[in-house]
């Protein structure tokens, strides 16, 4: 019987440095041992705990598609014990990783749909993961219109550049890109996420919205959507909180009857309206 | 109904009407036999609920933790007020927040040396005129009150709040200072028969925190044993972590402590607590004669440094 | 049915150490608790309810994951040892198996199961002990227990004063049993049980209305009595540590430099680090949060989680509650609301 509290052995193969303020690092991480990643798959939204052995296990959405071959990466924002001791991990260093861990987007649900991904900030990991999945030859066609909507305080925070300049330049999705304070080197858009979502003025008509950023501008964003015609269960995100076993055991990251790491922690407004607000 | 009892229903009210606090923190009748409840008391119609007797043994100036701005009062016995003034002492919330309805003190019973005693379970118990009256399944018993007192109570020199606003009762003849049994024992020990009491009292500790959250002066946000960076201990009922934790705790508590017995009475397994806060409050009184919470001036020892009195211990000891 | 003196538990016991770890009940100090026992005379079986819950036995408060041995770019993970030596429960009463059945439903998963919860249930026989005498403070017949429940045990022990009467439920009980201490029991001994267990549920308080507790918890989201509770509450462990089904935990890793230890250990909901975030925030930053989270996962969540409410009545933090915060009350308030 699989003992599902026991990290797989990965190797970090790349590091990039995401953000000018280097508080953003995306790892790319591959197998140790090669049979550990026969048969490994997982959908966008999903999640993995990461060990540092000795400083302790932290979840990290996935960054990568499923359909990126090689690697897996993870981007982590520096923040405590084990984040700080990643950042200061090298090329070739050992981690762990169980997973994947639970519900990733409902994909079966956007399918033949329009999708509106609204990013803040370092939250955009598994949006990434969603975009470049959607984006893929073999998946384009089963969606409708995609629609990003990213910002970020300022240019030097955004994540993912190579990528956005990609999703830019192509024209089977539009990209909107804002930051909250300029620089010399931006041209783009000066603006706060809330309010260019209500400047695009999505269309809610057979379409889904997926948000994932900072509480405070989430509080914004949401009125906004409602206010386009967006009902709950039209509106999906993922959820944040302080885990350890992921595996639904340890009690800890429940909103109601609902466990982040099991049910979660993709949900709908729907499923958290009417739910203690512990998140 | 008790004097007492109708005195603080009548100041209890009187403050709650005139809006003079928000709260009165008290105590009420107990859901157990032989305790009492901490209450908190917000409407003047509530008062009722407020009782005085010999189960309010725990200390209710653990509720005094972050008043903000608010004013409140206190059911405060002798400990109590003590503690109240220490954490005034360590700024914690200014005199003129806390109305003290200061009791002096009849010394409280221990429930669990009463429980030893009967040999049943104790159904239910009563207090009357110097008798506590207790019934088992089957039969009732009755005992002297004064051989249950708890053993703290009963060496207690500070039954008598030290300040107050209103005072309920008469003022009581306080002892004169005796050494604490438990802590007299252990000093007598030798080095390895004290570690060995101590590692086996300590077997018992689950790391509930009750001993902590009952105490007063435990008021940090967060306490050392739940830092990460750096992380102090190991979270674990590790034999070695579980005496680190204790010991420090006690450490912390010294020039600090009201010999209240809170930690104590709140631990689950019975593990003997007193013998080492005691003796720390001994040795408060022998090297900084500092007793805590016995006047807003005075500094905890280990909030002052006198090179002085370091030195003078130095040579007095030869090391 | 099967009967065994009591005069002969002694080399029963024995029999059993010689082959098993035994867990019983043993009074330390003035605490009942149980713990592995080397010799049948450490076993208290006369004893009402105990300190803490047996458990430790499946859950043990401190336990190691794993073992990790890390060198220049290369990790090794070791998990622990397999167990060898069978275990018995014995003298566990019925609410504390019914404890381990609800906990079953959380660990035993058909996906992700806990290896080793798993493991230790299916290495342990319960033997069971009915509660003749149910201390004031239970109330295990209004969370769907009775003092003599069976369901759960390997073998189920009913005092018949100088006997004890032995209800053989599974074939991993009856293989504990050998023909030289164990009798048929009579006509005489089972009327003698049956009388007992008639007296003990007469001694159980009238039930608390738990049914349509989900319902109104459901509409209680917001409600000032979480605030109340809180007031009083002074938010130690203490009652999520001695009930037999509150069964959070914490992982942590504990270094010592190149190799150390992945370790779990018991956790509460009501400790403010429970859910505090890397960032500093805590989506349940007060006690009123918390109690909302004790008491909905016990009364409401678990209907969802394990078909039954997590409490099986034993009253254990109604005894260790400092302040005195009865279950037994806020159920009463929370249904009168």
């Amino acid at each position: 019987m699989r003992n599902p509290y026991l990290p797989i052995l990965m190797r970090i193969e790349r590091i990039i440095v995401e953000t000018d303020d280097e508080m953003l690092k995306s790892f790319d991480l591959v197998f140790v041992n090669e049979s550990d990643g026969q048969g490994f798959s997982f959908m966008p939204g999903q999640f993995c705990e990461i060990s540092v052995f000795g400083k302790g296990e932290a979840p990290f959405g996935f960054a990568s598609s499923p359909l990126e071959q090689g690697y897996l990466r993870i981007t982590v924002n520096k923040a405590g014990v084990l984040t700080t001791a990643l950042h200061d991990l090298a090329e070739g260093d050992i981690v762990g990783l169980r997973g994947p861990l639970g519900n990733g987007y409902p994909l079966h649900l956007f399918e033949g749909h329009n999708i509106v991904v609204i990013g803040g900030g370092f939250a955009f990991t598994t949006l990434r993961s969603l975009v470049v999945y959607m984006l893929h030859s073999a998946n384009r066609a089963k969606f409708g219109e995609i629609s990003i909507v990213y910002g970020a305080r300022q240019p030097g925070l955004l994540l993912y550049k190579q990528e956005l300049s990609i999703w830019g330049h192509r024209d089977d999705v539009r990209l909107y890109l804002t930051v909250d304070k300029r620089d010399e080197t931006w041209r783009g858009r000066e603006a706060l996420v809330p309010n260019v979502v209500e400047e695009v003025a999505p269309n809610p008509k057979n379409a889904y919205a997926v948000i994932c950023g900072p509480s405070v501008m989430i509080r914004y964003t949401l009125p906004k959507l409602s206010a386009l015609g967006f009902s709950p269960d039209q509106i999906y995100t993922s959820l944040e909180r302080r885990m350890k076993c992921g595996l639904g055991k340890c009690g800890r990251c429940n909103i109601g009857p609902y466990y982040v790491c099991e049910d979660g922690p993709v949900f709908s407004y729907a499923q958290l309206n009417g739910l203690p607000k512990e998140y | 109904m008790d004097k007492l009892t109708q005195k603080i229903r009548q100041e209890a009210a009187r403050l709650l009407a005139d809006h003079q606090v928000d709260r009165v923190i008290g105590f009420q009748e107990g859901t157990l036999p032989l305790r009492s409840a901490p209450v908190i008391v917000h409407d003047p119609a509530d008062v009722d609920k407020l009782v005085w007797n010999s189960f309010c043994g725990n200390n209710l100036a653990r509720y005094l933790r972050g008043l903000g701005g608010r004013r409140v009062a206190i059911v405060a016995k002798g400990c109590d007020v003590r503690s109240i003034i220490a954490l005034i002492v360590e700024k914690q919330f200014s005199r003129d927040q806390v109305v003290i309805i200061g009791v002096p003190c009849q010394r409280m019973i221990d429930w669990r040396k009463v429980a030893k005693a009967v040999n049943g379970e104790i159904l239910r118990a009563e207090e009357r005129d110097g008798e506590l009256l207790v019934e088992s399944k089957g039969f009732k018993r009755s005992l002297q009150r004064d051989d249950f007192i708890h053993s703290l109570c009963a060496a207690c020199t500070h039954r008598n709040p030290i300040v107050y606003d209103i005072l309920v009762g008469e003022p009581v003849e306080e002892a004169g200072q005796t050494p604490f049994p438990e802590s007299a024992a252990f000093e007598e020990r030798s080095p390895a028969e004290r570690w060995a009491f101590y590692k086996d009292e300590m077997s018992r500790c689950i790391r509930c925190y009750g001993c902590r959250e009952a105490c007063p002066m435990c008021y940090c946000e967060e306490c050392f044993v739940d830092h990460s960076q750096p992380s102090w201990i190991a979270k674990s009922v590790e034999p070695s972590a579980v005496q680190i934790w204790q010991i420090v705790r006690a450490y912390h508590q010294a020039g600090r402590c009201v010999s209240c017995g809170a930690c104590e009475r709140a631990c689950p397994m019975n593990i003997k607590l007193l013998y080492l806060t005691e003796g720390l409050n001994d040795l408060a009184r022998e090297m900084f004669d500092f007793e805590t919470g016995l006047n807003t001036e005075s500094l905890p020892p280990f909030a002052t440094f006198d090179p002085d009195a370091m030195r003078d211990t130095a040579k007095q000891d030869g090391r | 049915m099967k009967k065994i003196a009591k005069a002969d538990m002694g080399r029963f016991i024995a029999r059993l150490l010689e082959q098993y770890m035994v867990y019983a009940p043993v009074q330390v100090d003035d605490a009942i608790q149980f713990q592995e026992i080397t010799t049948p005379s450490e076993a208290y079986l006369d004893y009402q309810n105990s300190t803490k819950s047996p458990k430790g036995v499946f859950l043990p408060q401190s336990e190691v994951l794993f073992r990790y041995n890390k060198g220049p770019k290369q990790v090794t993970v070791t998990p622990p040892e397999e167990i060898k030596k069978e275990r018995v429960l014995l003298g566990v009463r019925g609410c504390d198996v019914r404890a381990t059945l609800l906990l079953d439903a959380i660990f035993n998963t058909p996906v992700n199961p806990d290896v080793y919860y798993e493991e230790k249930r299916g290495k342990t026989i319960i033997i069971g002990l009915a509660c003749s005498e149910p201390p004031s403070l239970c109330f295990c017949t209004s969370v769907g227990g009775t003092p003599f429940d069976r369901k759960g045990s390997d073998l189920f022990l009913i005092d018949i004063s100088d006997a004890y009467l032995v209800d053989v439920l599974t074939d991993k009980g009856e293989k504990l049993l050998d023909d030289t201490l164990f009798r048929d029991a009579t006509a005489a001994d089972l009327e003698l049980a049956r009388k007992r267990e008639a007296e003990a549920l007469e001694q159980m308080p009238p039930p608390l209305e738990v049914k349509q507790l989900k319902d109104k918890l459901d509409g209680m989201v917001e409600s000032p009595l979480w605030g109340t509770l809180a007031e009083r509450c002074l938010r130690c462990g203490i009652c999520a540590y001695l009930c037999p089904s509150c069964y959070c935990f914490d992982i942590v890793d504990e270094d010592y430099g190149s190799s150390g230890e992945r370790v779990r250990n018991w956790d509460a909901c009501m400790f403010s680090l429970y859910s505090l975030e890397t960032s500093g925030h805590n989506p349940r930053p007060t006690g009123s949060e918390r109690w909302r989270q004790r008491l909905m996962h016990k009364f409401n969540y678990a209907i969802g989680q394990c078909g039954d409410a997590l409490c099986v009545g034993c009253g254990r933090c109604v005894q260790g509650c400092p302040v005195n915060i009865d279950i037994r009350k806020i159920v009463t308030d929370v249904m009168a609301s």
